[in-house]
């Protein structure tokens, strides 16, 4: 294995790939004080153990990695060894910048060939992720080679290539995270985790697909499950959380409707309005009156 | 064509059917909503989503079988969970979230009263056992741990009280959800000094008192327009769960006992007279002023057979536990009764009757090497139903029970319902097509319209078409073990509670 380390910036092999912050490989044969300090980075850092045993430090979470092994580690989390010290191994890893795009941030930008829903829907996985270690997945060491393969040897078509096998690694991830979540037998456990997962973003316009990929399933499994399970389609679902959210914004008075609707994840006042007094019979204000007319 | 709608607010969902004025069932609609646990011992549920959730449900169901062949909506009957208790402050507004049945925070309430002389009286007096369950220890527990929220509570209602209250604008309660608060007199019909005292309350804090067939208000105009429903449509509080499911086994008085198995499990019998036990193990509930409702509740009913094949099931596709149930049971019945020497304690989530006992704990028992997992999962079965047993036999102290009906998700897969017959010795009736909760609630409403002239009547028509007969060679088999389930029961106690107190 190449030992290599291309930081964005300072390397040229990576000015077609503004995306890529850092990617490595390292074959520690020593331990050295001082050489994995815990580190914070605003991109999502991805390291995969290819040999030894490692115990690193995540959001102040102690955990052991052996090979096949994979750390996730989320932008703002603090990562490294406590002592300090890379233990004697070898890892590959690699850093991906994070988009902004509107309220929503991507891991993917121009560069990917996923599209736009398929990407929220990664982002919102990976992003919303709590699992810093992912066991068992050697796809992601040799996805990795790949890349450090195709940027060392710049063949023809290697741009295309790397953002292609970039691609391909987040969604071997994200596909392994929902799994690894539930051993799909549990669907209660794993639709309370979504209901969870919704009710602390409410105001996101959540696709299908978004939720499916929380639960762990293709989005027709999901589409069964759920009106198997609940009695409605997932959007109906969430209509029903997101009504019976605004329902207790509006009874507290100093919340304005319009903000009680984009909270509740409306996309304005007037759908906000047409959707609650289609169920319930009463505009929002009308509503809100009829909660306060004791006072 | 005039219909009738049944609304179940149910622990984990609500359950909308429309019958026609035979009792023929033309359509229903299921819409589930989340039990929070945001601590170990809580389980509390929004009552708005819930309210929202019926909403919806009852209009999907509508649109899809009433509106469209010209049914006329003649009066909607509610039931409801047991137990759940909801602070709502002066302007109707709800403080918290509804604490459900299941919410086991009130313990050390339940315990002080059980140990002192007035927790007889007051159990002698409202019919309702001292557990965490029942809404008089809750509304202790807020007065005791929640100063500010006790502050604010004009009312503490039920779930039911207060879904009604969305619709009608009316605060009632009927006879037999307020049985099983521990708050009333069931004798009297009327709430206990006692109790009230004890949970820190008066009774202008509680809803008004109706009998099941009560007619509420009109529907608010708002509902009747996003519901198409006209003003005439009368809504009838109805009964609890519990009550409904009795009734709608078409059991009407004694000889007749009803079990139900769904996620939890109960036994119930019916007379007009109240089941007195000194050791305080049945609960007493009303269905009107004369017709009484007892038995005794199970936490660990289809829920531990679930997590049973969530843990050893095949799963051959994603969350298909429906399939691997039904092949576990395959596999468990190629073993013979008893399980050839494999006992297995169902309580993985404490117990109530018979033992009441909340640190009992799941215990497999006589594990030999020849076992296999197929002895396992048999044992698993028996052991659910045991405890069922358990319960059974003990109101068999009081009453005789000669025929069973029964009913629930895991009650009804036939495998359980001949096993139920086996053990009790005792021919078991079933209806396959829907639940009896919603079909009792539709017996309120149709005696209500005067179709019936009073629920005995009503009763009468109810025709159960299945029948499991007991085969005596496995019910002797099955009682051998059932001694030594019944004592290992008793005698595990102190080993029960060593071990909760390290888990």
């Amino acid at each position: 294995m190449h030992q290599f380390v291309f930081q964005q910036g300072l390397s040229g092999e990576l000015q077609l790939f503004p995306h890529i912050i850092e990617i490595g490989a390292k074959k520690n044969q020593a331990i050295h004080l001082h050489s994995f300090p815990q580190s914070v980075s605003a991109c999502i850092r991805i390291y995969y153990i290819n040999e030894g045993k490692f115990e690193w430090n995540v959001a102040d979470e102690s955990y052991i990695l052996f090979p096949g092994d994979v750390s996730l580690v989320m932008p703002n989390q603090k990562f490294g060894s406590e002592k300090g010290v890379l233990e004697i191994g070898s890892i590959s890893w690699i850093h991906i910048k994070i988009q902004n795009h509107g309220n929503n941030e991507l891991l993917s930008g121009k560069w990917s060939s996923l599209s736009e829903t398929e990407s929220q829907a990664i982002s919102k996985v990976l992003l919303m992720n709590n699992m810093p270690v992912l066991s068992k997945l050697p796809e992601v060491g040799r996805i990795l080679r790949y890349i450090h393969d195709e940027i060392l040897n710049q063949e023809i078509g290697y741009s295309t290539r790397v953002n292609q096998l970039i691609d391909e690694l987040l969604i071997i991830i994200t596909r392994h995270l929902t799994k690894q979540n539930n051993r799909a037998r549990d669907f209660p456990k794993v639709f309370m985790q979504l209901e969870q997962a919704l009710r602390q973003n409410l105001s996101h316009q959540w696709t299908v697909e978004e939720m499916a990929a929380i639960a762990g399933m293709g989005a027709t499994l999901f589409n069964e499950k759920v009106k198997n399970y609940t009695g409605f389609t997932p959007l109906n679902y969430l209509i029903n959380i997101r009504i019976s959210e605004a329902i207790k914004q509006l009874k507290k008075e100093n919340v304005s409707i319009t903000d009680i609707a984009l909270d509740a994840g409306f996309y304005s006042s007037q759908h906000f309005s047409t959707t609650f007094k289609k169920l319930t019979g009463y505009t929002p204000s009308e509503f809100r009156k009829n909660n306060f007319s004791q006072d | 064509m005039k219909c009738i709608i049944t609304i179940e607010l149910g622990t984990n969902a609500v359950r909308v059917f429309a019958f026609d004025l035979a009792g023929n069932a033309i359509g229903s609609q299921r819409g589930y909503y989340p039990t929070f646990h945001i601590e170990p011992d809580y389980s509390e549920q929004d009552p708005d989503q819930m309210f929202i959730t019926m909403l919806y449900a009852l209009k999907n169901l509508l649109n899809e079988y009433i509106h469209p062949k010209k049914y006329k909506v003649a009066s909607i009957c509610f039931s409801a969970s047991m137990h759940s208790v909801l602070a709502v402050d002066k302007n109707g507004n709800p403080l918290g979230n509804a604490i459900t049945w299941s919410d086991n925070r009130a313990k050390k309430e339940a315990d002080k009263l059980k140990a002192s002389a007035l927790g007889k009286t007051i159990y002698t007096a409202t019919g309702t056992p001292l557990h965490p369950m029942s809404p008089l220890m809750k509304i202790a527990w807020i007065k005791n741990n929640d100063k500010e929220r006790f502050r604010q509570t004009s009312k503490f209602l039920s779930i039911k009280s207060y879904i009604i209250k969305q619709l009608t604008d009316e605060y009632i309660i009927d006879y037999s959800i307020a049985s099983a608060t521990g708050l009333l007199n069931i004798h009297k019909i009327n709430w206990d000094g006692d109790a009230l005292k004890f949970a820190g309350i008066t009774s202008a804090m509680l809803p008004d008192l109706v009998p099941v067939f009560t007619p509420l208000g009109k529907l608010k105009k708002a509902y009747q327009s996003s519901l198409g429903l006209p003003a005439d449509t009368k809504i009838i509080v109805g009964s609890s769960d519990g009550c409904m499911a009795i009734l709608g086994d078409g059991v009407k008085g004694e000889g007749r006992a009803t079990i139900t198995i769904e996620d939890s499990g109960a036994v119930r019998v019916m007379g007009d007279k109240v089941l007195k036990d000194d050791k305080q193990r049945f609960f007493n509930y009303l269905l009107t002023e004369d017709r009484y409702v007892s038995g005794g509740p199970t936490n660990n009913g289809g829920i531990i057979f679930e997590w049973f094949t969530r843990q050893f099931g095949d799963f051959k596709n994603p969350f298909d536990i429906e399939y691997s149930m039904q092949d576990l049971i395959t596999e468990a019945s190629k073993v013979s009764a008893g399980s050839e020497g494999l006992l297995f304690l169902p309580y993985l989530l404490g117990e109530r009757a018979p033992i009441w006992n909340a640190n009992a704990k799941g215990v497999y028992f006589g594990l030999n090497i020849k076992h296999e997992r197929k002895h396992f999962i048999r044992a698993t079965i028996e052991g659910i139903l045991y405890e069922i047993y358990s319960i059974g036999k003990t109101l068999e102290e009081h009453r005789g029970i000669k025929r069973l009906s029964i009913n629930g998700s895991f009650a009804n897969i036939p495998f359980c319902t001949q096993m139920v017959a086996d053990i009790f010795n005792k021919p078991v009736q079933l209806r396959q097509n829907f639940h009896s909760v919603s079909y009792g609630a539709f017996l309120v409403a149709a005696t209500e319209m005067g179709i019936y002239k009073n629920l005995d009547e009503a009763a009468k028509t109810v025709v159960l078409p299945d029948e499991y007969l007991p085969e005596k060679q496995n019910h002797n088999a099955y009682m051998k073990y059932f001694k030594i389930f019944e004592r290992l029961s008793i005698k595990l106690a102190p080993e029960f509670e060593a071990i909760a107190n390290l888990q």
